[in-house]
Parts: C-alpha cells; structure tokens; sequence
C-alpha cells in the first residue's frame, strides 16, 4: 500500500473517531456540515468524495498543498460553486443557490474598489450583509487596526497590508457566526499577522465558528482546534493536532550535535534528516531502535541535545504532499 | 431585494458620477444636433464672389443664348429689401476653340482653374442642337475641381438644355406664346394621408410630407437607441471584466448571488439609460416645438421607444456581462466586443432601406428578429407609414422572451466563468459555461 493510500485511510479513521470525539467533547450542532462532495472542473476532480464537520465554536484549519482543493471547497461552502453531488449544510440546513447570511467570507485574491473610499466600502459591504450598529463597527475595527486616520482616504492610496486588513473588517463587519478565511494571512508581516490572530481569537471567544486555510503550519498548530488536509481533491486528515501527531508515532528525534548534518548520513535506521543548521530533526525507520541510533551518533561525535518527539505538522504535511510521497507512489 | 437596491444604487451612482457619463449627456447631443445646427447656420452663409466660367462652344448656337440669360440672371443676385447680394455673379469668358491642340488648350484652361483665376470651364459639343450617331459630338462637358457637387454645373445643365429645346421649337416655326407651356414644368407634391378626428367627427387635412417625418423622426430614434445601448451596455463588458480581475467579484459574491449581482448591473444601467434617453427625447422634442416642429413629435411613440430600449438595454447588457466574466484580458475584451454588438450595429446597416419601404417582407421579417426588433421596430413605427398593429405586439412578446432567455444564458455564463482564470473565452467554452451553468 501507498504510504498515501495509508495516510487517506488513516485520515478515514481518524476522522470517524474525530467526529465521535467531538460529539462527546461537545455535545453540540455543527456549524459546518459537508457529506461527500465532489466537484469536477473540465475531466479533472477538484474535489472528490469529502466530508467534512466543523463544530459550533471551533477554528479548523484547512491545509494542503496548490491546487489540492482547498479553495473549491471553500466556495463550494459558500454557494459560490456548487458541488456535482453531495450535501453541504450551514447551520444545519442546506442553502442551494441563496447566499446565507451570517456568513463572512475573505477569498484567497482581495479585490476592493479602487475608487472608494475606506469608510464608504465598508458602509456598503455592511449594508449589503445587513449589519447593525454599522458606525460603531466601522470605528472599532479601524481604530482595532490602527487605520482610523485611513477612513477617508481612497482605496487605492492604502498599502497592501492596510487592504488586507480592510478587507479582512469587510468580513467581519456584521459579527458572522460563520467565519470562512482563505490565506488570510498570506502577505503580511508579522505584526499585522500577530494582530489579525487576535482579532480572529476575539471573534472567536465572542462565539464564532472559523474556518482558515493556511499554508503556514505553525499557526495551524497554534490556533486551530481542528485541523483538516485535502490533498488531491480527496481528504487526507481531519482532526485534532494531537490525534492526528499520535496517528504517526514517535518517530522524529531532534537532536544538535558538534558535527551537524554530515555526521547523520550513513547511519542504519535514519530513514530522513532535516537540516535545520543548528538543529537537525532525523525521522526514524519503523523497524529501528532509537537507542542504537544514538548510540551510532555518539560514536562519532559529541551530542548537546537530544529529544525523541511526534512528528510537527509541517512534517506530516511534507510526508503526505512532499516529493517522497510522490517517489512511493510510482514505485 | 435589499441587496439588489443596494448594489443598484451603488452601481448608478459610479456611472453618474463618472465623466463618460457626463460627456455622454453633453456631447452626445451636440454632435447630433450639431451638424444640423452648423447647416442651419451656413445656409445663408453662401459665397457670393464672381465666378468666372470659361465656354469652349464647338456649335457655335450657345454663347449668344446663355449670355442673354446669364444677364438676366446676374440682375437677381440681390435681396429686394437690403440690396445686399445674396448670390454670385456668374461671368462668361468666351474661349475660341483651339483648331490644332484641343488637349492642350483644355490643360491650360483646367490650370488657370487650378490658379483660381476660373471657376470652371465649359466644352459644349458640336451636334448638341440634332445629336447624331456620333456621342462625342453632342456632349457637354463641365471642368472644375470638385464637379460633382458644384451648383453652378446644375445651373448650365438647365440652362443650357431650356435654351437648345426653345430653338429645336423654334425651328418648328410655332408661336412662342403657344411654346412657352411647353417649358412649364408641374411638380408632383407628397402628402400624407387624410384622417378622421375621433373626437370631433371632423375630417383632418393631409399634411404635406417631409424630409422631417419620412427621415429624421426615424433616424433620430434609431440615432437615440443606439448611443443609449452604447454608451450604457458597452462598459458593461469591462466593468465587469475589471471587477474579476481586481477579485472584486469574489468578494462580493460572497455576500450576493450571481442573479443579484447580474440584476443589479442591469438595473443600475437602466436607470442611467432612461436619465440619458429622457434628457435626449425630451430636450430634442422642446427643440423641435421651438424650432417650429411640434407636429412632427410622435409623443404617441414614446412608451413603445422607452419599453424596446429598456428591453435592449437589458438584452445588450446580458450578453456584455456574461462576456465581461468570461475575459480576464482587454484584448479578449476587444474581440467579443464586436459580435456583440451586432443587435445594434446590423440596424444602422438596414435602416435606409427600410425608411424607403417599411412595409416590404424584408423590413417586417427583419424587424420581427428578435435581437433586432427593438430598433428596427421603433424605426418602421416612426416613418409616416401605418404598420399593421400585430407587429409591434408581437415583435414586443418575441422581445420579451429572447431578453429572458439572453439573461438566463448570460447568468450561467457569468456564473462558470466569473471566477475562472486563463481559459480563453472561446465560442466552444462559452457554449460549455452556457449548457453546463
């Protein structure tokens, strides 16, 4: 069997015993519900067979590699496309061909009228999703984002970063109870990223559901309740970051030793090393004994640190989507 | 519903905010009503310098005779009240034929033209009085810069033929005052029909035809549909191309649906349409009555023109907008662009034919097209020729169902294509978008 084969039928496991888990976790409604989807474009199958529960209250993570599927899901969440066959239901209801209203969206490419001013797009997105209190929400977020002094200024004067974030206020002006983002973080520098987390933990605590795609495995990691991976169109994880770690084992030591990197090499059992520089992060071979691994390394140099670890989520990630598992594949 | 107003209303006021528009409302009439205004205003202004005519007179009959008139003529050439010349003098330069080089003779006449110093030359043929088998020998030939359109040419043409008729009659040895009805010539005029006035029982005269009821009246509505559909349906296809590619489309189908979104853009064009259309009509129908035309206003036409041009507006504007969400280049844009304009261009093509005879099969068959009703109709029903009442009916019913089909087909176009990035908007990808949705 394909180690792909094995991670989408561990996926398939992991998330019967996810949803039972969350069942008894919460005990409450999903927010989200997709039961086996797929959506076709032009003989290719962008999405194929996917389902998916995101609980009320939750943030879930979507990660995946280009072109994995992750954007066509997210439309197909929001009516936008909508799927060849299958069920999505928002709040517990199906909503074919309406769009649902407490329901914020940020796509993957911003677009805002140029012309416009600040204040003025964001009084006609919150009319348009039927906003309350549309002033006092304007001012919050501004000020919330440091753009008040922006307020009156055109669209296509702001930096990228200041569109992003207007953009971001434009999704979150009425207080949706569904919150769906896709790369919300992608372009920004790290303060603004660390500020646009808040906001998301804020409306978060204030009772949202959100639902991100990212490439960036370390917020993954850090904020997300759930974590959910599409590779190829088909789901391949779907869980906590904790069950989804336990799926693959101890099987990563990190260690920082005098000779780096070339005094891993050649050694039985490392089946990879990741270089890090200071670091190295070696991934053992099932069969391998961790102790004899170490003891073959201090054989041949001096070892400052040494920890046996569950592999990071960027490494499971790099397991399923990487190039090994290409090699596998077509071996 | 709220949705819609709002992008309706943000959608009008972009497009009356915008300088195209307010260029449009302004120039446009200027550059209709211009050139009338211009003719108007240059009428009078004729040019009344001498003009020097040069005859090369081969029969040897002409001179005398034309000279005679042309004295009479050159008496005339003021106004009886101011005394101010109104007319040019034309003045003859009798010229020998040359009895050697004729064709040399001919250049350095055509130079002194060129040098202004002529008007014009004359080369009257031999025979002209009996024209024989030889057609070289009874031809007159006029020499100027720009004959065709020379007014001067039509006087000698006149002239000259009343003259050779008076002396083939007057070889015939009849009374000149019996002759002279020979030379009165009866104009056929064109008038109208007659018509009973429902509510007074009275019998309304036949009004005498014009240029201005059997031309203008059509052409200014077809003139007027046309730069509505335009300047409000054209711009369409990038907007919406622009806003797919800024990824504004995607933003803002998050909170509507295509059909919302669609509506809207439809919506927010008719309005600025009848803005733009109202201003034309009705500032062109104030003008007519101050311009002493009041008669000539089909007021009775107008609901027909504003539902035909709200129709087309929302016809043109479907397709345009489906074509906008297919492209995501300008040059695309540029190659659709034409096509689909074809509803209001192949209307300008046909529509002299049609004022000359808005009753034949060609014109009712063509009017009754769907795509091309709304102007081919208006147009036919603004001629002074009554059309059978059928036709507009049931070119409105067949209008109506094409505009709702054109919409449908246009909402699943811009639904697969709005977020699609570098598939070229080809014939056989826009029929896939279409049949699939």
């Amino acid at each position: 069997m394909s180690k792909f084969k094995q991670f989408y039928s561990l996926a398939k496991s992991d998330d019967h015993q996810g949803k039972v888990k969350k069942m008894n976790y919460t005990n409450q409604m999903n927010t989200i519900e997709l039961l086996n989807i797929t959506k076709t474009f032009n003989n290719h199958r962008a999405v194929d067979d996917l389902s998916l529960s995101v609980p009320k209250g939750s943030i879930y993570g979507f990660i995946g590699p280009n072109g994995s599927g992750k954007t066509t899901t997210i439309r197909m969440m929001m009516n936008i496309f909508y799927p060849d066959s299958g069920v999505i239901k928002l709040f517990g209801r199906e909503h074919s061909g309406s769009r649902i209203n407490n329901v914020g969206y940020l796509p993957e490419e911003r677009g805002l009228y140029k012309k416009m001013k600040v204040r003025e797009i964001l009084r006609f997105h919150a009319s348009l999703k039927n906003a309350n209190n549309i002033n006092q929400e304007i001012n919050y977020w501004l000020n919330k984002f440091d753009l008040t002094d922006w307020a009156n200024k055109k669209v296509e004067t702001l930096s990228k970063g200041m569109s992003q974030k207007i953009q971001f206020i434009v999704t979150i002006i009425d207080r949706p109870e569904i919150i769906i983002l896709d790369e919300p973080f992608s372009g920004l520098d790290p303060v603004n990223t660390e500020v646009l987390k808040a906001a998301i933990l804020e409306l978060r605590s204030d009772g949202a559901t959100i639902v991100f795609s990212t490439h960036d495995m370390g917020v993954a990691e850090k904020m997300c309740d759930y974590i959910f991976m599409i590779h190829k169109g088909k789901k391949v994880l779907d869980g906590t970051l904790s069950s989804i770690q336990d799926k693959f084992g101890t099987d990563t030591i990190r260690i920082q030793t005098e000779g780096g990197y070339a005094t891993l090499q050649n050694i039985p059992g490392i089946e990879k090393v990741n270089d890090f520089g200071q670091m190295q992060e070696i991934r053992i071979s099932p069969e391998a004994d961790s102790q004899n691994i170490i003891r073959s390394i201090l054989s041949k140099t001096y070892v400052s640190k040494f920890e046996t670890a569950k592999p990071s989520l960027n490494e499971i990630f790099i397991r399923i989507a990487g190039p090994e598992e290409k090699e596998v594949k077509n071996a | 519903m709220r949705k819609i107003f709002i992008l309706t209303k943000r959608e009008f006021i972009t497009s009356v905010r915008s300088k195209s528009f307010l260029i449009g409302l302004i120039i446009a009439p200027i550059l209709m009503g211009g050139s009338f205004f211009v003719i108007k205003l240059t009428e009078d202004k004729v040019d009344v310098s001498d003009k020097m005519i040069a005859v090369i007179d081969h029969s040897g009959i002409m001179v005398e005779p034309l000279s005679e008139v042309l004295d009479e003529r050159n008496q005339v050439i003021f106004d009886e009240e101011t005394g101010e010349r109104i007319r040019p003098a034309y003045i003859l330069e009798i010229i020998e034929p040359a009895k050697e080089d004729l064709r040399q003779q001919r250049l350095s006449l055509s130079n002194r033209v060129r040098n202004r110093e002529l008007h014009a030359f004359i080369e009257i043929g031999p025979e002209i009085l009996h024209p024989g088998e030889d057609n070289e020998k009874f031809r007159i030939m006029y020499y100027a810069e720009n004959s065709f359109v020379d007014d001067v040419r039509d006087w000698f043409s006149i002239t000259i033929n009343n003259q050779l008729r008076q002396l083939r009659v007057a070889e015939l040895d009849i009374d000149s005052e019996l002759s002279r009805d020979l030379f009165f010539g009866i104009r056929v005029e064109g008038m109208g029909l007659l018509s009973l006035n429902q509510e007074t029982g009275e019998v309304n005269e036949a009004k005498r035809s014009n240029i201005g009821d059997a031309i203008a009246v059509p052409y200014i509505f077809m003139m007027i549909m046309f730069m509505i559909v335009m300047m409000f349906t054209v711009p369409l296809l990038s907007a919406v191309m622009e806003e797919k590619i800024e990824r504004i489309a995607e933003v803002i189908l998050g909170s509507v649906t295509p059909f919302q979104f669609i509506t809207s853009k439809l919506l927010g064009s008719i309005l600025v349409s009848l803005i733009g259309s109202g201003v034309y009509i009705f500032g062109g129908a104030i003008t007519a009555t101050q311009m002493g035309f009041a008669d000539s206003v089909p007021y009775h036409l107008l609901p027909w023109f504003f539902t035909f041009l709200l129709l087309n507006i929302m016809m043109i504007g479907s397709i345009m907008i489906a074509l906008g969400a297919a492209c995501d280049n300008s040059k695309d844009a540029q190659s659709l662009q034409f096509p689909a304009m074809i509803p209001v261009l192949i209307p300008m093509f046909v529509m002299f034919p049609m004022l000359k005879d808005p009753l034949s099969s060609f014109s009712t068959g063509l009017s009754l097209i769907p795509p091309f009703t709304p102007m081919l109709m208006v147009v036919r029903m603004a001629t002074p020729v009554s059309i059978p009442v059928w036709q507009p009916v049931v070119g409105l019913i067949g209008v109506i169902l094409f505009t709702g089909f054109t919409i449908w087909i246009s909402g699943r176009i811009f639904r697969a294509s709005i977020l699609m990035q570098g598939t070229p908007p080809k014939f056989m990808n826009l029929v896939r978008w279409a049949s699939k949705g």
